[in-house]
């Protein structure tokens, strides 16, 4: 059987022959995310006045009372009102193959695989893949000049094809500019394509949706841009657990509140009110889905929404928030408990969105076998 | 897209599955099912598979070859790690709770077992290859049905599959009644287990196929067979020249598809035993049609004592020697039984008794006479049903006698029900051994210038009692064995039927080419007896229907499950 990788090793073979490689053990092995990476992601996406000066507008009509932070949302189920109808999510796998030495010049080579799903429930819930991309990037810093040559970046490049595309690690993103490790900075590179394909895929599958058929994209609307489609939301399992809140107390001052005090008083199907985010982009809350006694800790089993908002500084309407809320809580069962750590909030269909993604990679073994340098002594 | 693609395509009902844990083999494949399909165990499937089919006669035919399968379990399979997982995903054990968004992802799996390659190919089906139901042709070439020529195709049934679709399940002649194979085994609890009904079945089946293929002299093979079937249960088979009632539309449906007419028996005997009211036969029910008593002088069972006493125990062969010499004293008309005519006679008169005590005779001391007349006595006098009499009537005849007359052509009903088990086992040792040494030795005592039947198939129920597991040395067992072993060449067929196949011994059920499984108790499929079965198929057994059941063939290369007709013969019980 040929190699489903056709051209990885002609890219390969150009970088042994005009480089000195020094492939790491077992020709690659897999990058670990750090397990807290969404959270990062969710503060580098964030904006640098929020984190620092905290959250302190609502960000929906009519306006809260700063004594009633929380509102019940009861679960709507889908044989009610099936209100999510559409689930995308990314992926991500990423090698380090080697160090490459060019002249005086030394540099990371990480290959990573990306793919981005949707799927869509039908009526009698059975879930069926809506979309799915994956794609193949060779990931070499390049801008600023302490990485690949552009000569051999230009013959790399020659390579590429829809699904296989050379990436400059030191191209700035939100993502990755601000890590130092070159490491570091490309799996938040390789992160940052993953979510340009997610909004990709999003935008292009957005127009065929019925009327009332909202999607949820996994993590923060804020992908590589905002995305600004109607009736799609933004649900984060994991989130940046940094973050402050200023609530004015009518006229007798304010007070501050961290994440953590606003979410302890957060009651099982229940909202905290919306907060504005992004400059007024985006307004986002929290729900719990889980009861706090049903899990191990308090902050456990509740998922931040984010929704952006009808022009910036407009507030949403708090009885669209409740019910996608009450919806979100319908959405409680069945877990992927055993199966992810993070079953606690994570969303059965995103859990299978995702499940789709990584069973369509291309499996360690295939990747190993796929890469090939040329001989030192053909190639140096 | 070609239409055949299109075709298949609406057919596909799944696609195999090899996964790390689970690969497929030479002998074995996953499929998985499309979401509300349905398909059941013993369901024969087919899937398309590397290299070439070939033709009958092993040309390549340009088509891809096809792999057949039978579907032996199915498991529904869900991405839930543990059951705590389901328990937590049902908001934590609320079982009110039956509102799920979204079912967990689960699939059914079934584990098929490969029956054949029409290209000779068993390399391992592969992965994602669309799986459909065997069409009836698919279903012949997978079991082999297609090898067997048309003249040596006995129905035995109909296989029915989950997709309503059904096929003749044929057995093969050769195989059935030599002289590749012979005999059929047929297992189950009582009741449920329609076990006579498929024996009948099966005989019927015989004869009607016989009638319709011509011999080398022009007659019809019928004409070459004879059967013998014994009555051990009420009056079950004393009306099987009667027409039952008419079949309903399905079961004439069944007849049909099978190209039989439902009919009951032609040229039917029946052989009662005598009772001890005079002139009347020891029977739940007198035949319509006529039937002849049977009884039994000294004369007629002198050289069957020994079937007679073989439950008596004898450690020390001591009984076995003085019944031997007893035999042969009588037989051979020697001096010392010379006055010995009648059972009164030996259990009373010389040379056994002298001056109306035991006596010591020859080698044999008196202890063991003695154990011989008390159980002679309780045999032949005091517990007998009638069977026995010191002079037979003229109406009553000599069992072996009308058995070594058989005719082809012609059905034997030998009624046993009413006999006690000392009786029963003489009667089925006296009729195995007058038919065994009619077709292995000269018939020189036959009367009849009729040819002897080229076939002659036995019937018995409960063959528990005549060839138990587990017993060694009994000449009743030897009988029995020696049918089964050499049946085949002489043209003896045995179709026997017990509730619990490991109850018989394994070298009768050994030798049967073919064996017959209705439902069978759990406990009972544990035994070393079934372990030609698929584990996955056993508990299977469990929950047959009435009217279903496992057959296993030599030409079969996996198990079927096959259900058939009720006997078109009377079965109903006057007053009932």
């Amino acid at each position: 059987m040929r190699s489903p990788l056709p051209f990885l090793a002609p890219a390969l073979e150009l970088i042994g022959k005009n480089a000195t490689v020094l492939p790491s053990s077992g020709g690659a092995f897999e990058d670990m995310a750090r397990p807290d990476i969404e959270e990062a992601d969710d503060r580098f996406f964030g904006s640098a006045s929020d984190a620092k000066q905290g959250f302190k507008d609502f960000a929906e009509t009519p306006t809260p009372n700063w004594r009633e932070l929380y509102r019940p949302t009861p679960a709507i189920f889908r044989t009610d009102k099936h209100v999510f109808r559409y689930f995308c999510d990314g992926s991500i796998k990423t090698y380090f193959l080697g160090t490459i030495i060019e002249g005086d010049r030394s540099y990371p080579l990480e290959l990573t695989q990306i793919g981005a799903a949707i799927v869509h429930r039908k009526d009698d819930g059975r879930l069926e893949v809506a979309r799915f991309e994956r794609r193949i990037l060779l990931l070499v810093p390049f801008t600023g000049g302490s990485g690949i040559s552009e000569s051999l970046l230009n013959e790399l490049r020659k390579h590429q094809r829809p699904d296989f595309r050379v990436i400059d690690v030191a191209m700035p993103d939100p993502l990755s500019e601000r890590r130092q490790d070159p490491r570091d900075k490309a799996g938040a590179k390789a992160r940052y394509e993953m979510h340009m394909l997610e909004q990709q895929l999003i935008e292009e599958f957005a127009p065929s949706r019925g009327a009332d058929e909202w999607t949820i994209i996994d993590g923060g609307i804020r992908k590589g841009e905002f995305i600004e489609l109607p009736r799609t939301v933004g649900v984060a399992k994991s989130f940046d657990r940094t973050p402050t809140f200023t609530l004015r107390k009518g006229n007798r001052g304010t007070m501050r509140k961290d994440i953590s005090g606003v979410l302890m008083g957060l009651k099982y199907a229940h909202r905290t009110a919306a907060f504005f985010a992004h400059g007024g982009r985006v307004a986002f809350w929290y729900v719990r889905l889980r009861a706090q006694g049903e899990v191990d800790y308090p902050l456990m089993g509740v998922v931040k929404v984010e929704i952006p908002t009808p022009e910036t500084g407009e507030p949403i309407q708090a009885d669209l928030a409740d019910h996608l809320s009450s919806a979100l809580v319908g959405e409680r069962n069945v877990t992927p408990h055993g199966l992810d750590k993070r079953w606690h909030a994570h969303l059965y269909p995103i859990f299978q969105a995702e499940r789709v993604i990584k069973t369509n990679f291309f499996s360690e073994s295939v990747l190993l076998a796929s890469i090939r340098w040329p001989k030192p002594d053909a190639g140096i | 897209m070609t239409d055949s693609t299109k075709h298949e395509e609406s057919l596909t009902i799944g696609k195999t599955s090899a996964t790390e844990r689970d690969a497929n083999s030479s002998d074995k494949f996953n499929f998985w099912l499309a979401p509300d399909q349905i398909v059941n165990p013993f369901d024969i499937v087919e899937v398309e598979h590397l290299g070439e089919a070939r033709d009958s006669e092993g040309k390549p035919t340009g088509k891809p070859s096809r792999s057949y399968g039978l579907v032996t379990t199915i498991e529904h399979k869900t991405d839930s790690p543990n059951h705590l997982a389901n328990f937590v995903s049902s908001n934590f054990g609320d079982v009110t709770e039956t509102n799920i968004n979204t079912p967990r992802v689960g699939t059914n799996v079934a584990k098929v077992n490969i029956l054949s390659n029409n290209g000779e190919i068993y390399m391992p089906v592969q992965n994602d290859r669309p799986v459909l139901f065997a069409s009836p042709d698919g279903i012949a070439e997978a079991l082999g049905i297609d090898t067997m020529a048309e003249k040596d195709r006995i129905p035995a049934g109909l296989i029915k599959m989950s997709n309503g679709a059904s096929t003749v399940a044929y057995l093969d002649q050769e195989f059935m009644l030599g002289p590749e194979g012979a005999h059929i085994n047929i297992s189950g609890i009582s009741g449920l287990a329609t076990k006579t009904s498929f024996a009948m079945f099966m005989l019927q089946s015989v004869l009607q196929k016989a009638e319709k293929t011509t011999g080398e002299d022009g007659s019809p093979l019928s004409d070459k067979i004879a059967i013998i079937v014994l009555n051990v249960k009420q009056g079950d088979l004393l009306q099987i020249d009667q027409p039952g009632d008419p079949p309903n539309v399905d079961q004439m449906e069944m007849w049909e598809a099978m190209g039989m007419e439902p009919r009951p028996f032609k040229n039917v005997r029946y052989l009662l035993p005598r009772s001890n009211s005079p002139g009347l036969p020891n029977s739940f029910l007198e035949p319509l049609s006529g039937y002849q008593m049977y009884a039994y002088a000294l004369s007629d069972a002198a050289d069957k004592l020994d079937f007679l006493l073989s439950d008596i125990s004898d450690q020390s062969g001591a009984m076995d020697a003085l019944v031997g010499d007893i035999m042969q004293g009588i037989l051979n008309r020697e001096a010392s039984f010379k006055n010995c005519s009648s059972w009164e006679n030996l259990l009373n008169g010389e040379p056994l008794v002298k001056n109306g005590k035991t006596e010591k005779w020859g080698d044999h001391y008196a202890s063991t006479i003695g154990k011989f007349r008390r159980h002679l006595r309780r045999i032949v006098k005091t517990r007998t049903t009638g069977l026995f009499t010191n002079s037979r009537a003229r109406n009553e005849l000599n069992l072996a006698d009308q058995i070594r007359e058989i005719e082809g052509g012609h059905v034997y009903a030998i009624d046993i029900a009413r006999l006690n088990d000392e009786e029963q086992k003489l009667v089925f040792g006296d009729v195995l051994r007058t038919v065994y040494e009619l077709k292995a030795e000269d018939p020189e005592n036959r009367v009849s210038k009729k040819p002897v039947p080229e076939k002659v198939i036995f019937f018995v129920d409960e063959l528990n009692k005549y060839a138990p597991a587990g017993v060694r040395g009994s000449p009743i067992l030897e009988q029995v064995l020696d049918i089964a072993e050499r049946g085949r060449s002489l043209g003896v067929i045995l179709f026997s039927a017990q509730q619990f196949m490991s109850a018989v011994h394994s070298r009768v059920t050994g030798n049967c080419a073919t064996k017959i499984l209705g439902r069978t108790g759990a406990s009972e499929i544990g035994s070393p007896d079934y372990r030609f079965l698929d584990d996955d198929l056993k508990m299977n057994l469990t929950r047959l229907g009435k009217g279903e059941l496992i057959a296993t063939h030599a030409v079969y290369r996996q198990p079927v499950k096959i259900v058939f007709p009720r006997p078109a013969y009377k079965q109903r019980q006057p007053g009932t």
